[in-house]
């Protein structure tokens, strides 16, 4: 259904914006920037060639991109970034997140480091390395930014959340090893929400854990399993400002919503039922490929989330927006204000 | 614990798995050899591997399309990390047997679907697995069942089936093929999504019952309206089947035989042992795993060591098991998946329907430099805790003379048996540095001329065989 009511709330498939620069590049992770700006964590792939490691991946980036309002809107706005392990380089491109001033902070969690870029893409720093010990990382990979504009890394191998300042200067940490009240088990994405909470994915023990801004666990969302409100290796999850909170139900392949109270509200399953302008580009480009497509009983696999990664609220524009990377795109949501049902035996 | 224990245990598990090290051996070896066949025989007691902790960091060899690292990968990555090497090992036997190729099929995903099969069923039951390949989108696609119709046979599934994939030639007439053919008709693929813009999609079977050829058919002496279940039934009736998946099994797991095209002009090596196999085959209504179990502990298996070439991928997944530090997926991956294929079988993409040609042909001058340019790599990086541990093994011995030296390394890697020349050869080339000795000021040294050691080993002719 494009229009899904459930619980008071109403999302409305709104668009997708991929293919084109997205296509074969695993976008991963989100971050929203200003002005409808979207950077998006292209991940890439492995190619291969009788060269080095460091040389064999291709397409490593980040595009920034303006979503638009409606299908047919979006404008890829530039690139930055490739496959390697120098400056302004990537590995394992991650996660992201953007401070007041606009600048960019990417994970790699093969580097383990940060690498920090001004609003256009143009590098400016970067910091981390190997290890256990405070700014260390071991798989560095979801990136927020708190209040006080300090930059929360799951640090996903150490099993833990480290507050860091803007410059790498460690601040703090929580978490540790195993699957207790508090404890992780390989985190990967996370938020953090209008009141300062922080929300993590904690990725094997499919759960979502919520910790006040000093890292004391306060709730926790999901639980194993593929029924209602249940998890299986939840990726990455953002919360609205009414409170409600979104979970990348990445083995599941949909997006789980929960009330601020935890109670289980709704699942998104995908719902890219046109193709994006970009997608559309490249069917027009190959006759072949839109007669194959008018050859197929059904084109509705192509609408499903498959195994989402990255998940971003815009509380400005009441969407939300859905990193759906095998499929190279971002599935947009509108959570709609104000609806009134149509009657039901219309 | 006696070595020669020891050894046999080597034995089993180089060919029922990828090799173990010496104290999975020793621990293997106080369990007892049959109970560790039937361990191996059971990997649904054992846990899996975590194949979304590849994804994770790999998103890409979810559904690889057509990059080639990433279409290894994900079966490279079970390789090194699996707990169930006879499931594993029995996943390749049936590769071997079904050759399918990328080459053709055109997405890795299918072909690793297949293999994903072997995986789950490979020690189930033969007749259900020739069902699930009569059926399986790669293969109907490889063979081109998907053109074969009611009013247009094509005979190349219905040919391979029975040349290839069940009796061999010389049992069957080419009626037979034209009519197994016809039994075949209508049993296709869906049309798939393509490949633009958005990925790859799943293909499924699709039977067309309006494109089957309801007619009568005579098939091996057997007159009816046959469908391909009706023809599979009577193909599983004949020995002819069960002799040649045990001459498959033979060849796989115990002796390298003749290539498979010779097979109806050159006898089994061992003719006793096809027809122990072939009965337990038959006795137990083509359940594999009583055949398997038939195969482990006969003597027939236990006195044919040092009998079989190692194939490419059995000695790249063997030396990375043995030299550790490829468990996780690291970036590179991919050019790692890739390794076998230089050598000369590049899984997921065999040369032709008739699968590798095996024993001495994988050598050839080429390959071989491959083989040991590869393994001298691994073994000669002293990081990785498989190397460490055979130079912390050799450090438990304390200084010791270069024929213990020698002997010390074998020992550990194995034990690898080795002729008397080439350990003279060894011990020769150990001589040269003189005892190997752990002094504070001599331990940098011992321990890369173990390293040395291991690389020279890896690189003999003896390592090649299993």
């Amino acid at each position: 259904m494009l229009t899904q009511v459930a619980a008071g709330r109403v999302y409305d498939y709104s668009h997708t914006v991929g293919g084109g620069q997205l296509e074969d590049n695993c976008p991963i992770a989100l971050a929203l920037g200003a002005d409808d700006v979207v950077y998006v964590c292209c991940r890439g792939r492995e190619d291969i060639s009788e060269v080095p490691w460091n040389r064999t991946g291709a397409d490593a980036k980040v595009c920034r991109i303006r979503v638009g309002a409606a299908a047919g809107d979006e404008e890829l706005l530039g690139e930055f970034g490739k496959y390697g392990d120098g400056d302004g380089q990537f590995i394992w491109v991650a996660g992201a997140a953007l401070d007041s001033a606009g600048n960019l902070y990417v994970t790699d969690e093969w580097m383990n480091r940060v690498s920090v870029f001004d609003p256009e893409g143009g590098f400016l720093t970067s910091w981390g390395s190997s290890g256990g010990g405070g700014g260390q990382f071991n798989r560095p990979s979801g990136a927020a930014m708190d209040a006080d504009d300090n930059l929360l890394v799951v640090d996903s191998l150490n099993h833990r959340v480290q507050r860091l300042s803007k410059d790498g200067t460690f601040i703090a940490a929580w978490g540790s090893h195993g699957n207790g009240m508090g404890e992780m088990d390989s985190p990967w994405g996370i938020t953090v929400d209008g009141e300062g909470y922080v929300y993590v994915a904690d990725h094997k023990n499919h759960r979502i854990q919520k910790f006040t801004p000093d890292g004391e666990p306060v709730a926790v969302f999901g639980e194993f399993g593929d029924g209602r409100g249940q998890l299986r290796r939840p990726t990455d999850v953002a919360v609205d400002p009414d409170g409600d909170v979104y979970v990348c139900d990445w083995a599941n392949n949909r997006v789980q919503t929960y009330a601020p109270d935890g109670m289980f509200i709704a699942s998104l399953i995908g719902d890219a039922h046109e193709l994006s302008k970009w997608q559309q580009n490249t069917v027009n480009a190959n006759p072949d490929v839109a007669k194959a497509r008018r050859r197929v009983y059904s084109t509705e696999p192509e609408w499903r989330f498959v195994m989402p990664t990255g998940v971003e609220f815009d509380g400005a524009r009441g969407r939300l927006l859905v990193a759906d990377p095998q499929r190279a795109r971002i599935q947009i949501y509108q959570k709609v204000e104000g609806y009134l049902e149509p009657q039901f035996n219309l | 614990m006696a070595d020669k224990e020891i050894a046999l245990m080597a034995h089993l598990m180089r060919r029922a798995g990828f090799g173990a090290s010496s104290s999975e051996l020793h621990e293997r070896t106080a369990v007892g050899y049959e109970a560790t066949v039937e361990e191996l025989l059971r990997p649904d007691r054992q846990k899996e591997v975590d194949m979304l902790d590849l994804l994770r960091y790999h998103p890409w060899a979810w559904k690889p399309g057509t990059a080639q690292g990433m279409g290894h990968a994900s079966w490279t990555y079970r390789l090194l990390n699996t707990q169930t090497p006879l499931q594993e090992k029995t996943a390749l036997f049936w590769h071997h047997v079904f050759a399918t190729g990328v080459s053709k099929v055109d997405h890795w995903d299918e072909v690793m679907d297949m293999i994903d099969l072997f995986h789950d069923k490979g020690m189930g039951n033969f007749r259900d697995l020739l069902l699930d390949m009569a059926k399986n989108p790669a293969m109907i696609f490889w063979l081109d069942n998907n053109e074969n119709h009611s009013h247009a046979v094509n005979e190349n599934w219905g040919r391979e089936l029975l040349e290839l994939f069940s009796m061999g030639v010389g049992s069957y007439t080419e009626d037979d093929v034209r009519e197994c053919s016809r039994a075949f008709t209508g049993w296709t693929i869906t049309p798939k999504l393509p490949r633009y813009p958005m990925g790859r999609f799943d293909w499924g079977f699709e039977y067309k019952d309006d494109d089957h050829d309801h007619g009568e058919k005579s098939f091996l002496g057997h007159t009816g309206r046959f469908n391909g279940e009706d023809i599979i039934d009577i193909i599983c009736e004949q020995p002819a089947t069960a002799r040649f998946i045990a001459r498959h099994m033979y060849n796989f797991f115990v002796a390298d035989e003749a290539q498979v095209p010779a097979w109806s002009v050159t006898p089994p090596r061992d003719p006793e042992a096809i027809r122990a196999l072939s009965k337990a085959l038959m006795d137990n209504d083509y359940e594999i795993r009583p055949a398997l179990r038939l195969l482990f502990n006969s003597d027939f298996f236990k006195e044919a060591r040092v009998s079989k070439m190692k194939s490419p991928a059995e000695v790249v997944i063997g030396t990375l098991r043995m030299a550790g530090g490829s468990e996780f997926p690291a970036p590179g991956l991919g050019m790692l998946s890739r390794q076998a294929g230089y050598m000369g079988q590049d899984l997921m993409n065999v040369p032709s329907v008739e699968g590798w040609h095996t024993g001495a042909e994988w050598i050839n001058s080429g390959s071989l430099m491959r083989r040991t340019n590869f393994f001298a790599e691994v073994m000669g990086d002293t990081e990785r805790p498989g190397v460490r541990a055979i130079v912390d093994g050799m450090r438990s011995k304390g200084d010791v003379p270069p024929g213990e030296f020698v002997d010390g390394c074998l020992n550990l890697m194995g034990p690898l048996e080795v002729d008397d020349r080439t350990r003279g050869q060894l011990v020769s080339h150990a001589a040269a540095d003189g005892d190997l000795r752990w002094a504070p000021d001599e331990e940098s040294e011992s321990t890369e001329r173990v390293s040395e050691m291991l690389q020279l080993i890896v690189s003999l002719k003896d390592y090649q065989f299993a």
